[in-house]
């Protein structure tokens, strides 16, 4: 497995002050439009296999095949599909589809127009969240340009009578319109809030009809995968988690930025070879993919940032975005906790009890605790809370409760000494709670539910 | 949130000259309605509209736009009311955006929301008494990898210190509509 030149962003220098909007010249001048010409003489279900056979799992933060889920939509035509797409980013910590949309948005709409034929979808949305305001124009210039070229409406696909229309929908700044029925009903003019499933989305997604959804960085993919061809996708990364990935390094670091490198890398790599190491003290802890998927200890650098080893030696919800939030040794956890448990107060959306609730008792301990009026039974009421939370345990409509139980576990599993410094009484360990991963086996993390 | 009852003394019911205007209607009719199966799909996209026009959403807009997409007033105010983005009360000229996440946390934002609150004597959620400025904090904005970040209205703005802040300030146009995206360098049709 080797990563030997970039892939999603090999038209944007390393050297910031060289990088500029790539345009549609620009961008068919190195090679650009060639795989969707390919795509054009390929049958649906080829484009679909190919896709499949190369492993790409989705970037938006469940993993799901990519293919498996094109798969899923009926092949058979009885109205209109719809591709969404999915530039929400809120997660904390992620900001690589900003990146690449705001560089390269061309590679993106190539993947949309891919994915439209290969899905039968007739309309693809862009939803992007609404504080992206000059990547929401950028996307609005660069179709301008593919509608001019005739890569969308018209006479079809480069006039090939298989017409799509690409449109940008922007948010409005919740959180929540990230999951994807409540991007669905954001999109339908409705507040942001997901749908139970079923139905699922591939058979009544948006305005109830057939509905792929997918993020930025896994469409951004698609084109690259057409072009080389599954095997070579697979030399990078790891054999379940195949392919380039861009980092989204952040916090106590030399150099934080994206950076793209193979699935597979470990957190030490990440950190000190990518990021430029630590800045300001030692490593003490690093969020490993947005912070719903939780934190990783002192003592993981060596774990592997792919779909499986975050999950399964990490004991961490997943990979998530890949979004590293790295700590030094100053951070203070249970003010850190604070933010990320504020947050999930603040974005969720109020269908659940649970979240609703349970997100602000959380958030009102924390407050205490760092108030200093933190108690023993303070702590284990966060723990009983986080327990009780989420699509896991089987209380929520959605993945965010997950995210805050994941984040609040995490923590203090890993940090338990210091939250129980600040909980006198709180019986003191010097060995950490091993984690629990033997509940992820039941069921897969957020959102891979997607069919 | 939605499920966070919310202050509406500030409502304003109809009054008046539409706020709808048959330009704006247009813009709706010609741009957004062929773009989606149903009407209701362009209540985003036409709040969005009335507040870059007028800087909030009084309720008469909101009224209006439902009676435009046909669809009940209160489904129009449920979706308004449920996005952060959308003013249903009067905000200053500038609205002043501080990220509050944990890599903005961990890079001294609270500094930056402390300076703010200080110069301009407010807090944040308010708007200073000459209605030019109202500061508000929210979560991530995706551009920690240069945190901490401030938001001034559609401009973003990046590794941002004290010092910089007061330029940024100072530099502000009189009328925000002036205010232009450094980043932008081709032209764009306003909507
Ligand atoms: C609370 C919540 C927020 C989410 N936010 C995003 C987001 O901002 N961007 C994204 O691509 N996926 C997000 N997801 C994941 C989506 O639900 C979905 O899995 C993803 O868009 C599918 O695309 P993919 O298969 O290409 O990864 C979120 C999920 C949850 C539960
Ligand atoms: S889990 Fe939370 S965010 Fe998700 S639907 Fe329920 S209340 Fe809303
Ligand atoms: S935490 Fe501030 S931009 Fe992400």
């Amino acid at each position: 497995m080797a990563f030997t030149e970039p892939v999603l962003t090999k038209r944007i220098p390393l050297d910031a002050s060289q990088r500029k909007l790539i345009g549609y010249d620009d961008y068919v001048a190195t090679g650009g439009y060639k795989s969707l010409k390919q795509a054009l003489e390929m049958p649906p279900a080829d484009i679909i296999k190919t896709v499949t056979d190369s492993g790409l799992r989705g970037r938006g933060g469940a993993g799901f095949s990519a293919g498996q889920k094109w798969s899923f939509i009926p092949k058979e035509k009885k109205g209109p599909h719809y591709l969404c797409v999915n530039a929400d980013e809120s997660e904390p910590g992620t900001f690589k589809d900003r990146y690449l949309i705001d560089h390269d948005p061309h590679l993106l709409l190539e993947g949309i127009a891919i994915a439209c034929l290969a899905t039968q979808c007739d309309i693809a949305y862009i939803f992007i969240r609404g504080e992206y305001h000059y990547s929401a124009k950028v996307l609005e210039h660069a179709l301008k340009e593919a509608y001019a070229h005739g890569i969308f409406g018209g006479d079809g696909v480069l006039g090939s009578g298989k017409k799509v229309e690409c449109y940008v929908h922007r948010g409005a700044g919740a959180y929540i319109c990230g999951e994807e029925t409540g991007l669905l009903e954001a999109l339908e003019g409705k507040r942001g809030w997901p749908r139970n499933k079923p139905p699922f989305p591939a058979i009544a997604g948006a305005f109830a009809r057939p509905t792929v959804i997918n993020n930025v960085e896994t469409l951004m993919c698609v084109p690259h995968i057409l072009e080389r061809g599954p095997a070579w996708f697979k030399t990078m990364g790891t054999p379940s988690s195949p392919g380039p990935k861009l980092f989204g390094m952040s916090g106590h670091v030399n150099n934080p930025g994206v950076y793209e490198d193979e699935l597979g890398i470990t957190l030490d790599y990440a950190i000190n070879k990518l990021a430029g190491g630590m800045k300001g003290g030692a490593y003490k802890a690093s969020v490993c993919g947005g912070i719903s998927m939780g934190i990783l200890g002192t003592n993981q650098l060596d774990i592997k940032l792919d779909f499986d080893d975050v999950r399964f030696r990490g004991g961490c919800l997943g990979l998530g975005t890949a979004g590293m939030i790295v700590m030094n040794e100053h951070t203070d956890m249970v003010k850190a906790l604070r933010n990320c448990v504020r947050f999930y107060a603040h974005e969720s959306c109020g269908q659940c009890t649970p979240c609703r609730e349970g997100s602000n008792w959380m958030r009102k301990i924390l407050d205490r605790i760092l108030d200093g009026d933190g108690k023993a039974a303070d702590l284990q009421m966060l723990m009983e809370l986080e327990k009780t939370m989420g699509i896991m345990p089987g209380t929520t409509i959605c993945g965010l409760a997950d995210g805050t139980a994941w984040a609040t576990r995490t923590f203090i599993n890993k940090f338990y000494d210091e939250f129980a410094l600040r909980c006198p009484e709180a019986p003191t360990k010097t060995i950490p709670l091993k984690v629990s991963s033997g509940r992820l086996n039941v069921l897969t993390p957020m959102g891979s539910n997607t069919r | 949130m939605p499920w966070i009852s919310e202050d509406r003394r500030h409502t304003r019911v109809a009054e008046g000259q539409p706020l709808l205007t048959e330009s704006l209607k247009a813009v709706l009719r010609d741009k957004y309605f062929p773009r989606y199966p149903s009407k209701r799909a362009v209540l985003l996209p036409a709040l969005h509209l009335l507040q870059h026009e007028y800087n909030w959403l009084p309720t008469q807009a909101v009224q209006e736009i439902a009676e435009f997409l046909e669809i009940a007033p209160a489904e129009a105010l449920d979706t308004a009311s449920f996005y952060e983005e959308y003013w249903l009360k009067p905000k200053g000229k500038y609205l002043l955006q501080v990220c509050r996440s944990l890599t903005c946390e961990l890079c001294q934002s609270e500094q930056l929301r402390d300076h703010l609150s200080q110069k301009l004597n407010v807090d944040p959620g308010e708007t200073t008494a000459d209605k030019r400025f109202t500061l508000v904090e929210l979560e991530c904005l995706g551009a920690c990898g240069t945190a901490p970040v401030v938001m001034v209205n559609e401009v973003l703005h990046e590794n941002v210190t004290t010092d910089r802040l007061d330029q940024i300030i100072a530099a502000l146009p009189e009328d925000p509509h002036d205010m232009k995206d450094p980043g932008m360098t081709w032209d764009n049709d306003g909507h």
